[in-house]
């Protein structure tokens, strides 16, 4: 082996993956939007769930459930994450800061995996922990009104940990993708909220069952339990999401993987 | 040292890069010039991996750029001094850069020393000023320690201290023996900075020599001579199939001809000299003839080729 060689292969690719999760870290945690979008979500789940909670302790139903809260702000505060991802993988291409990334981590299925990991696992992080804390909020609101089971928390945080997880991985896709940020977030607001709830608005079959096949219907039944009349269950709903998430990201994948920096 | 192999790039029906081949040697300043258009940065691009070559490869140091697992250690690069994210500080911005090949932050804290920027790294950069943003992209082409460097017009935006302390750092970092291409369209710059160029018009290779060399216009002499028989000087050279070509009322320029030479051709032929000269090509002249036939936008270049730059003989 040459001295070249050496000093080419010195550093394993998982070395390098590690370090360029920490380099996503640290541009994930140093750009204002991100907070924003943090604090957005707090807002929406923490204090949703405590008006949530002050409703509940005004009319009290035996057995009900603080976790409930979770399911209910998840929903909106989902799109929190949702734009937070799709900024974080689109703004490079909106600011040509992708030059300067890829001359630094040119490996392109490396920076990929990483930001793709970061990313999401950031989101889907802070999803559940804010779950958590909707839960609680409503439970102390809520004075002896609600119950906080454990059984139904952990079904609770095990939902939330996968919707916002298969949203941001379909979120960090349509960034790859598209590489654009107002587009990104159009198609994220189609897919997740408007186009589920309008297409059956029409009356069409075929309209509603192209909304059954969306990522937003199967994101609403698995929070919330509606619509509970068009056959959904959990092991569709989760296939139908892991479906557009992976086919985005294998998409995205592909796009950073062949095509030029930033043309 | 940088090896270019028949490099092609085409978008679509435009040919940006027509099988350009050359090598970057180490220890040397080496300019890269064209005209806009030419495909500088686009080579550029393909030499750090950013776009995919139509056809041929770049080797850095012996190998494609993307195959090092630590790029940064062996390529430091300043494309486009804007392309970075506004939001960040300056600071934040190299310390992404330094962990991506687990660099210590006290390194950071040098190059930022080093390129004088200390009192703006922790403002976002989005209130830096061109100049700035220049010098953050070098901190972070510096960051690694490299072999090899790639500047894409460095000097825009930097006044004239900006300027004196980039033409000393391109000629430190060469001495130490690393590979310096300088892309720039300011050929007047390239005169004093560069060791070599590689000329490219059209995406094609004009030429790729030393500076020296093209400065002399690959080869070419030149004469030029005042006296107040210039109609006769010029018949008589004229009789002996030697090109010259009228400047002024009564100043010639002569093509491949000593001074000495044409001294005493005058003195023979009893025409009185008021001034003799070698007259060296300026880069700028040097560069508008080479790429004359490659330029995409045509200016007022038939004015600017006349000018020449005199020299003492």
């Amino acid at each position: 082996m040459t001295a070249l060689e050496l000093s080419a292969d010195r550093v394993s690719v998982g070395q390098v993956f590690l370090r360029t999760c920490a380099a996503e870290w640290t541009r994930l945690w140093t750009v204002k939007a991100t907070w924003w979008f943090l604090a957005a979500a707090a807002a929406i789940m923490i204090g949703f769930g405590a008006i949530a909670g002050f409703e509940a302790g005004g009319d009290p139903t035996p057995g009900a459930s603080a976790w409930e809260a979770a399911h209910f702000t998840g929903f909106p505060a989902q799109f929190a994450f949702l734009a937070l991802v799709l900024t974080a993988v689109t703004s490079d291409y909106a600011t040509g800061g992708i030059i300067p990334t890829l001359q630094w981590t040119p490996r392109r299925t490396v920076l990929f995996f990483a930001r793709t990991v970061v990313t999401v696992g950031t989101a889907t992080l802070a999803g559940v922990l804010l779950a958590v804390g909707s839960a609680l909020a409503a439970f102390t609101a809520a004075g002896q009104a609600l119950e906080l089971p454990l059984g139904d928390g952990v079904d609770t945080l095990a939902t939330v940990a996968f919707v916002f997880g298969a949203g941001t991985g379909l979120a960090a896709g349509l960034g790859f993708v598209l590489r654009n940020t107002a587009g990104g977030l159009v198609a994220v607001f189609l897919l997740i909220l408007l186009l589920p709830l309008i297409l059956p608005q029409f009356g069409y079959d075929w309209l509603t069952t192209v909304a059954d096949l969306l990522p937003g219907s199967r994101s609403i039944f698995l929070l919330t339990g509606e619509p509970n009349d068009r056959g959904f269950t959990t092991m569709s709903s989760v296939i139908t999401m892991l479906t557009w998430a992976v086919t985005l990201l294998l998409t995205g994948w592909l796009r950073l993987k062949r095509d030029d920096a930033n043309h | 040292m940088i090896q270019v192999r028949g490099l092609t790039k085409r978008y679509g029906e435009v040919l940006a890069v027509d099988e350009l081949s050359f090598e970057v040697e180490a220890g040397k300043v080496t300019g890269f010039l064209g005209p806009n258009g030419a495909g500088k940065s686009t080579t550029m691009r393909m030499m750090l991996g950013l776009d995919r070559p139509s056809a041929g490869e770049v080797l850095v140091n012996g190998r494609p750029f993307a195959a090092y697992s630590e790029p940064l250690r062996e390529v430091g690069a300043l494309l486009d001094p804007g392309s970075v994210h506004p939001g960040r500080t300056g600071r934040s911005h190299l310390r992404v850069a330094a962990q991506t090949i687990g660099l210590p932050m006290s390194r950071v804290e040098e190059v930022i020393e080093q390129v004088g920027i200390e009192g703006a790294a922790r403002r976002r950069i989005k209130g830096y000023s061109l100049g700035m943003r220049q010098r953050l992209g070098i901190a972070a082409a510096l960051l690694g320690d490299p072999r090899v460097l790639l500047f894409d017009e460095p000097i825009n935006g930097l006044d004239l201290d900006g300027v004196r302390w980039i033409r000393e750092l391109l000629r430190g970092l060469a001495d130490e023996g690393r590979t310096v291409l300088v892309s720039s369209h300011l050929m007047s710059e390239m005169q004093q900075t560069a060791d070599r160029l590689v000329v490219i018009g059209r995406g094609r290779l004009i030429a790729n020599a030393t500076t020296e060399e093209i400065l002399r216009g690959l080869g070419r002499r030149l004469v030029r001579v005042r006296s107040p028989q210039s109609g006769k000087l010029l018949e008589r050279l004229a009789e002996r199939g030697i090109v010259v070509e009228r400047l002024a009322d009564h100043e010639l320029q002569v093509e491949n001809l000593a001074a000495g030479e044409l001294g005493e051709f005058a003195y023979q032929q009893g025409i009185p000299l008021h001034h003799l000269a070698d007259a060296e090509q300026s880069l700028e002249q040097a560069f508008i003839e080479l790429t004359d036939d490659s330029v995409e936008y045509h200016g007022r270049h038939a004015e600017a080729a006349r000018k020449t730059t005199e020299v003492a003989p």
